[in-house]
């Protein structure tokens, strides 16, 4: 396989543009390339996945079509939030016959789901399938000497079967990190949770566990945080005024993508980021230059 | 009623339809190499228009004998409605509660309308002291059902003069030349307020495309796939609606008022659900009512939507406006003729102008695709009727065939699902794929070339009334040219929103009367006319004549 | 069969059972059994969208969508109208939107509540692919909502089918007039033909041709060449 059937999710289309744009240039580099399936929806995390509920499933299991019809069994995306959600259904339903039999009687517009494809994040391709010596010898700008704190939050790694890693040990982002020659932070938040969908109703929630989750990785000595969602990177960046505002000797705390983090390193379009602190980053000329 | 039953038809054609196709397929391909038929003379058209298009039949029409155009030939159904009674006795009527007090009334909710409501707003007159009112819904109305395109002289090598040219010659000269001048002039200047406004117009490397219509001489052809009326109106509609302008629907006008002086003062409406009339004074009014396709004149089938029965001509027709050109009749060319159920529905002139030649049963070409419609038309209802080389349908109609996979031939595959997509739905909703199979067409009734006689400003013989759109006369002459009728409503529809405003601001309210339909009873009297017939008839009845026939007429 | 049951078929009007000739549209079976319509019936060529019907056929527990002057009627169909829906439209203005990628969301959030259950594209008579445009409004791709949804006739059945309570149509129409205002550039050779009309380039020869008579008219007329495709 020379392609990954991509599916980005909506935040990666507007919110998170610099997570795709970064994820597309690495894999192009990575001679792995993210191709957009043509027709497909939300992955269905706008409502809940209750077990018992087959109607929960169906955006989930009409994208799956889309990739059946597209003529792949694999989907890949780089949105945890997405990668739950889709990982979920396909352990819901792929191999469960009886289960299939009713959702596709539901979805008679629609050609049979088959049950066969599989849900994969992007981290887990490169760990697998291009592992992390490629990484590294793609590598333009070593990022010796730059402190980066992992960020997981929950939906990479909970529930425990549909997790890409260990819950309780992760190490696929420090694995990353160490590939970019940069040197990982250890700290006790990594994948405490955001705060997630609470930020609509209780933004105050969120600016407190924001203060907890970036401290720790400042006090571990942490650059920069590296996430893997749009919703994780929403809520730790945008509520840091706030805490600023609070705390008047709060120093901000620069998070990215994961995809922009290996931008840098590999010196292709990183997208937007995070501007003003750059100027932390004193590693190689190449960093920060994105391409737009 | 088809004979035939669903599960006989091969690809949505019987046996002996199959036959006939086979051999228009025989000869598609020599036809591409050869090209159409060259267009004819001006000698030949007047020779077969003479001959073939109904519109020459004296015997289908008669001198109005009464009114302010007594005299004036009309088809006979038109005759009928004008020379006929009123629906209410004007003594019934109680005009000293007025329910509506406006500055501007406009009667008709399709584009010419929605159009001259807009253009009066942008004049000053408040959204609030304009009333829009129309007998279906908001947009129930031809303006929605157009397909092929509106013209306008926008390219180097065009110019409104060529336009000008275009438009008179195919009106055979009879159109008011200053009705012209500002329809040619106007068009680039509607197609930039269609832009403003966000229609959504097919572009090609940052051009328009363009194409020919029937007569044109130059490609000015703007289209929005085959779906240009909905496109432009529901781009219309929906700015009327962001401007707050109140709109009353299902209300149809049944007569015009007028003050002491014989100026337009308002309407009686009347709701069509409830059964009750409600009074408008208003200081100007707009009649943008459309045609009288549902008429069935000379019991031609229609492409025209239900409402289309020209109640605002009869209306404004007893208040005193006089009227022109309505001894002409469009037919556009190429109607539905099989299947039977959607029978006299348009197939659009851009399957033409998109390559689709009318060939005989045996597959040959017999005329220009592009004559003006008139010349057009007379031409299939030759090759129908004297000629013998139509296709005759289960239920009897003639047709012949539109070539239509000619069009993926020539512009390339793909091209009618991208650019002919509502043609290629309504075909295939009978299983008829017309990419690959050719369609059966003659012609249908499509648009009254004529109406009430206006100047450039839109004005009518009665002071205060204005009228644009189908229901306007002297723009088109005796032949209306495919896309003017799109240019038609929105240049006057804009032309006459401006002129009634500043008429409205500079009038006080009227007291109002209804001596003229009094007066016009006394005209019926002296003509002689006895009769039970009553108009405006607001909608034609579809019934079974076996229902119609026993019904008691208690709710309907 | 005999020959007279080929010819006819039942149908159930709002649970009144007629016979009519076979071969009808929807519309003009009710017609024929004696309805004479008001609402229900506009441009009756498939354009205005007035006409939504809702259907089931005998033995088919499932409701079927179509419009009355487009779907021929079958036999043992139960028919029902509805020509009206109630959906409430967001005022704008055109001139004054930020035209990006958040304000179909802005000005129509209900959109944010599609669980992709696609009821909207079944009942669509248009066979548009509604879900997809309502998706695409969602991730902020007017140009692609407004290219799905262009065919749409504005009858209200998704909206009126959707359980998430979205304005689909009314969202749509706002996508397409976006994309045509703000998109898709104004061609260069309309703003020059306007620009001439303006300065008055076009007005001596369009006096001419108006003071011509007729006869001048025909030989004017005779002389002009038709431009190639």
């Amino acid at each position: 396989m020379d392609r990954l059937t991509y599916f980005p999710g909506c935040s990666l289309k507007d919110e998170a543009k610099e997570f795709e744009i970064s994820a597309m240039a690495v894999m192009k580099v990575l001679e792995l390339p993210l191709v957009e399936i043509e027709r497909w929806n939300c992955c269905g995390t706008v409502f809940s996945l209750t077990e018992d509920d087959l109607m929960h499933q169906l955006a989930s299991i009409r994208n799956f079509i889309r990739v059946q019809e597209a003529g792949s069994d694999e989907i890949v995306t780089s949105c945890a939030m997405c990668y739950n959600t889709l990982k979920r259904s396909s352990l819901f339903v792929n191999h469960a016959e009886e289960r299939l039999e009713k959702i596709n009687a539901f979805m008679d517009e629609e050609v049979a789901y088959e049950g066969k494809v599989e849900v994969r994040h992007l981290l887990e391709i490169i760990r697998d399938r291009i592992g992390w010596e490629k990484v590294e010898e793609a590598m333009i700008y070593p990022l010796e000497g730059l402190s980066v704190a992992p960020y997981y939050g929950c939906m990479l790694l909970r529930p425990r079967q549909v997790g890409i890693d260990d819950p309780d040990n992760p190490t696929i982002m420090r694995d990353l990190i160490d590939a970019l020659w940069a040197t990982p932070v250890e700290y006790a938040f990594q994948a405490e949770c955001c705060g997630s969908y609470q930020v609509v109703d209780h933004r105050e929630l969120i600016v407190e566990r924001t203060h907890r989750i970036l401290s720790s990785a400042r006090r571990a000595g942490a650059d920069v945080v590296v996430t893997s969602c749009p919703l994780c990177q929403y809520n730790l960046r945008e509520t840091q005024s706030e805490l600023k505002e609070k705390i008047p000797t709060y120093e901000e705390m620069p998070v990215m993508y994961f995809t922009q983090l290996m931008a840098v390193a590999l010196d292709v379009d990183s997208g937007e980021l995070p501007g003003p602190l750059l100027a932390r980053f004193s590693v190689g000329e190449g960093v920060g230059k994105g391409e737009g | 009623m088809d004979k035939v039953s669903k599960q006989e038809l091969i690809r949505g054609y019987p046996q002996y339809m199959r036959k006939s196709i086979e051999r228009v397929e025989a000869t598609r391909a020599k036809r591409l190499e050869s090209g159409p038929p060259s267009p004819m003379t001006a000698e030949e058209r007047e020779n077969i228009l003479n001959k073939y298009h109904p519109d020459y039949k004296p015997e289908k029409k008669r001198k109005l004998a009464l009114g302010i155009s007594a005299g004036e030939i009309v088809p006979n159904e038109m005759a009928d409605m004008l020379e006929a009674h009123p629906l209410f006795d004007p003594a019934d009527v109680d005009l000293s509660h007025i329910d509506y007090d406006v500055s501007l009334l406009v009667i008709g909710g399709g584009g010419a309308g929605t159009a001259a409501a807009i253009f009066a707003h942008q004049e000053g007159i408040a959204a609030d002291d304009i009333l829009v009112v129309t007998k279906l819904r908001h947009g129930d109305s031809n303006s929605i059902m157009a397909q092929g395109g509106i013209q306008a002289a926008d390219r180097p090598e065009d110019s409104p003069a060529i336009h000008y040219l275009d438009v008179i010659g195919g009106g055979h000269y009879a159109n008011k030349p200053e009705l012209v001048r500002a329809l040619v002039l106007d068009a680039p200047k509607i197609i930039r307020w269609h832009e403003d406004i966000g229609v959504m117009y097919d572009k090609q490397d940052r051009k328009y495309l363009e194409a020919h219509g029937g007569g044109t001489s130059r490609m000015r052809m703007h289209s929005a796939k085959d779906y240009t009326g909905k496109a432009i109106f529901s781009a219309v509609r929906d700015e009327f609606r962001n401007l707050g302008i109140p709109v009353l629907e299902f209300f149809p006008v049944i007569e015009l008022l007028l003050d002491e002086k014989g100026n337009a003062a308002g309407a009686i409406i009347y709701n069509i659900e409830t059964d009750e009339y409600k009074i408008i004074r208003a200081k100007a009014t707009v009649l943008a009512t459309g045609g009288f396709g549902r008429v069935h004149i000379q019991d031609f089938p229609t492409t025209n939507h239900y409402g289309a029965t020209a109640d605002g001509l009869v209306i404004a027709y007893r208040a005193g406006a006089n009227i022109i050109d309505m001894d002409s009749v469009q037919y556009h060319p190429t109607g539905v003729a099989y299947p039977t159920a959607i029978l006299g529905q348009l197939a659009t002139e851009k399957l033409r102008s998109q390559g689709a030649v009318p060939v005989t049963k045996d597959g040959e070409a017999f005329v220009f695709p592009l004559e003006p419609r008139d010349v057009e038309a007379a031409a299939i209802i030759r090759e129908c009727w004297e000629m013998n080389n139509g296709v005759e349908t289960p239920s009897g109609v003639r047709g012949v065939w539109l070539d239509t996979p000619m069009i993926e031939e020539i512009q390339g595959k793909g091209t009618i699902k991208q650019r002919l997509s509502a043609m290629w739905t309504m075909w295939h909703r009978h299983g008829i794929d017309i990419t690959e199979d050719p369609v059966l067409v003659y012609p249908t009734l499509h648009y009254q070339n004529g109406g009430v006689e206006i100047d450039e400003h839109g004005a009518t013989s009665v002071p205060g009334l204005f009228a644009a759109g189908e229901c306007d006369g002297g723009v088109h002459g005796k032949n209306r040219l495919m896309g003017n009728s799109q240019l038609d409503i929105y240049v006057f529809g804009r032309r006459v929103g401006m002129s009634a405003a500043r008429w409205a601001k500079k009038s006080r309210p009227k007291k109002l009367s209804l001596q003229h339909v009094v007066d016009y009873e006394k005209l019926l009297k002296k003509a002689g006319i006895e009769t039970d017939r009553v108009s405006p008839i607001l909608l034609p009845d579809y019934r079974d004549e076996a229902v119609i026939s026993s019904s008691l007429g208690r709710f309907i | 069969m005999s020959e007279q049951e080929n010819a006819t078929i039942r149908i159930h009007i709002m649970g009144k059972t007629y016979r009519v000739p076979a071969g009808l549209t929807i519309m003009d079976a009710m017609e024929y059994s004696g309805y004479r319509f008001i609402r229900g019936a506009g441009c009756r060529s498939g354009f205005c969208g007035a006409c939504s019907t809702i259907y089931r056929r005998e033995e088919d527990y499932r409701l079927q969508f179509a419009l009355a002057c487009q779907e021929m009627a079958e036999d043992g169909m139960y028919l029902v109208q509805l020509p009206f829906t109630p959906a409430p439209r967001s005022q704008y203005d055109l001139e004054k939107i930020d035209p990006t990628e958040n304000v179909l969301l802005q000005y129509y959030p209900e959109i944010a509540r599609c669980v992709s259950c696609n009821t909207c594209t079944k009942a669509c008579p248009q066979d548009i692919e509604v879900m997809d445009y309502v998706q695409a409004a969602l991730r902020g791709d007017i140009a692609r909502t407004a290219a799905l949804s262009f065919d749409c006739i504005q009858c209200g059945l998704c909206t009126m089918r959707c359980p998430a309570d979205i304005k689909h149509y009314h969202m749509a129409q706002m996508a397409r007039r976006i994309y045509g205002r703000y998109l898709s550039p104004v061609p260069e050779h309309l703003e020059e033909q306007l620009r001439e009309i303006e300065e008055g380039v076009c007005d001596s020869e369009l006096d001419k041709l108006v003071a011509m008579n007729e006869e001048e008219l025909v030989l004017a007329y005779a002389a002009r060449i038709r431009e190639e495709e």
